[in-house]
């Protein structure tokens, strides 16, 4: 699994810990803006998170030009064109994404308008088709799991096409990240767990997919470590700041982890089962996770043994012969999983979920081959090899 | 004083070696695609007058093919008559000989950030299954095994060598009837 060469790139300012909000202003104004524009959707703002982001600004002199809220879960080329409208005519020179993935994909699109021009974002779809740097962009995440804050991508639905249109440049990554307790200390159980989990695999395929190197594991494994620590404290006492605060943090460490060293099946699994049973993602990726690392085992046996130490603790590690060590790291996960559902009845079947119906695994198996994220697993998978995971991800 | 960089020797043959791995590799692609069913079947889903490219950066060597429809490929040489669809850039000369010499499969060589694609992620990862079931086909199992993720374990060696010969022969045609065109 070791790789001759490797690259790591992560030049985002990660603004962390209590009263990180209050930075934004100096931020801001260190690189020339005066006039932000908050692009977020309307549950954020539901839920009073706006409050302490406009306040921290405003104490401090800056006023928020305007703020979009109207944000859909699945955002559009239309919405994108209607904020970068809104920016235009209020005459803004920033952005600040207070949301989760869609928030953020919907400000780094946004931003590739208003900074490079136009109306027209399909032109710049692709690999590589930005070539300056973007506006001053500031990403504020409210659920800790997506890692959308340290990502150079983004996706978005042309709905005239009827397609999906991806972005990847590093001009995508905002100039900072701002991660305060306060954005995600309302969320609900069963989104503290599900988002957990998306992070949990972004980091486990982080460190057992074929592009893993020794920066993306140093994040991954310091992630992982945090996650089963904190989500077990965080669930039973959702007001637990500190452990609220770990979470957000592990979730932007896995976020850089995967970022820089791609995923695997269980995402290529969990793009599929989205787009065609529209199953919330962080539930997809906690409901494959074993069922993937079972198929990939013999190949991953040695990083997957070693997880077991940021899993389950130096004690359990140590008390675990070397040759049982990868079992027992998915037996710590599905543990994991099952407690989840006994808090939050978060599902770890198909079956479970009630929105999958079992005909439609045979087209999940057809579109997850075609998943760019299988290129990345250790272990080559076919069609009968995707089917035999989803028959075991079915009713467990 | 001003001097001539004279390009070494080593970067010279690399360069001929990938032009001409490029050529047969365009050829092949081709005949696999008449050759073998699971390959026209990979490919039959891919929009007819696809253009697939696979080339050096900045401008180095190129191969370019076409879906004609019904899974079959026609090879264009480095000449596309359209804009190409499909791209899969190596980032530098040395890149590709990696792959093309089969010292980095080519799963390898994306993890390692060697290769840019240009065009629908889904279209090159089933691109990349054509190349793999090509490779499995013409090389011998040994040097097959370090090119490709998985030797596919149902290919047995009468199937192989004959479906081999075949490619081969039709490569080999192909080759003729470009020099008596050219």
């Amino acid at each position: 699994m070791s790789r001759q060469y490797y690259e790591f790139f992560c030049p985002v300012k990660v603004i962390a810990g209590k009263a990180a909000l209050e930075h934004i202003p100096y931020e801001l104004t260190s690189l020339g803006a005066k006039r932000p524009m908050i692009v977020t959707d309307k549950g954020v703002r539901a839920a009073g998170l706006l409050d302490p982001v406009i306040g921290a600004c405003e104490d401090s002199g800056l006023e928020i030009v305007c703020i979009f809220d109207d944000v859909p879960p699945d955002s559009s080329t239309s919405v994108v064109r209607t904020i970068a409208a809104l920016y235009r005519k209020e005459k803004c020179d920033s952005i600040i994404a207070v949301g989760g993935g869609s928030a953020i994909d919907t400000g780094k699109a946004v931003n590739i308008l208003v900074s490079e021009g136009g109306d027209d974002l399909a032109k710049y779809s692709g690999a590589g088709v930005i070539k300056h740097p973007l506006n001053p962009f500031f990403v504020v995440p409210t659920t800790a799991g997506t890692g959308s804050e340290v990502t150079s991508v983004a996706v978005i639905t042309d709905e005239t096409k009827g397609v999906k249109l991806p972005f990847t440049s590093s001009f995508l990554l905002p100039n900072a990240a701002i991660i305060d307790p306060r954005m995600t200390i309302t969320l609900p159980p069963h989104i503290t767990a599900a988002t957990a989990m998306d992070a949990m695999t972004h980091s486990v395929e982080a460190f057992t997919c074929m592009a893993k190197n020794p920066l993306s594991d140093a994040y991954a494994t310091a992630a992982i470590k945090k996650i089963s620590q904190f989500l077990p404290q965080v669930m039973d006492n959702p007001k637990d700041t500190d452990g609220r605060l770990e979470l957000a943090q592990a979730s932007t460490m896995a976020g850089i982890a995967f970022s820089n060293s791609m995923v695997g099946l269980v995402h290529a699994l969990g793009h599929a089962t989205g787009a065609i049973c529209h199953l919330p993602h962080g539930l997809c990726m906690s409901l494959y996770l074993p069922y993937v690392l079972e198929y990939n085992l013999e190949t991953i046996r040695q990083p997957l043994g070693e997880l077991l130490l940021y899993l389950d603790g130096p004690e359990v590690y140590s008390a675990t012969p070397a040759s049982r060590r990868a079992e027992a790291s998915i037996a710590a996960l599905r543990k994991m999983r099952d407690t989840l559902y006994q808090q939050c009845e978060l599902p770890r079947t198909l079956k479970e979920s009630g929105k999958v119906t079992y005909d439609q695994l045979e087209a999940i198996a057809h579109m997850a081959l075609d998943d760019g994220a299988i290129m990345f697993n250790p272990k080559e998978a076919d069609l009968k090899d995707v089917r035999a995971v989803l028959e075991n991800a079915w009713a467990g | 004083m001003a001097t001539k960089h004279l390009r070494p020797l080593g970067s010279k043959a690399k360069r001929l070696y990938v032009n001409l791995m490029f050529q047969v590799m365009g050829r092949a692609l081709q005949a696999v695609s008449e050759v073998d069913d699971e390959v026209c079947n990979e490919a039959r889903p891919l929009p007819t007058g696809f253009l697939f490219q696979m080339m050096v950066m900045p401008k180095g060597a190129s191969l370019v093919i076409e879906h004609v429809g019904n899974g079959r490929f026609k090879y264009h040489s480095s000449e596309a008559p359209r804009p190409i669809d499909l791209s899969i850039k190596f980032k530098h000369l040395e890149h590709a000989f990696l792959v093309l010499s089969f010292q980095e499969k080519t799963s390898v060589a994306f993890a390692n950030d060697r290769m840019l694609v240009d065009g629908d992620i889904s279209y090159a990862v089933r691109m990349t299954r054509i190349l793999n079931r090509l490779e499995a086909f013409i090389l011998p199992k040994i040097v097959a095994e370090r090119a490709v993720k998985a030797y596919p374990p149902n290919l047995q060696l009468p199937e192989k060598l004959i479906s081999a010969a075949r490619i081969y022969l039709k490569v080999a045609t192909h080759f003729i009837k470009t020099a008596r065109a050219s």
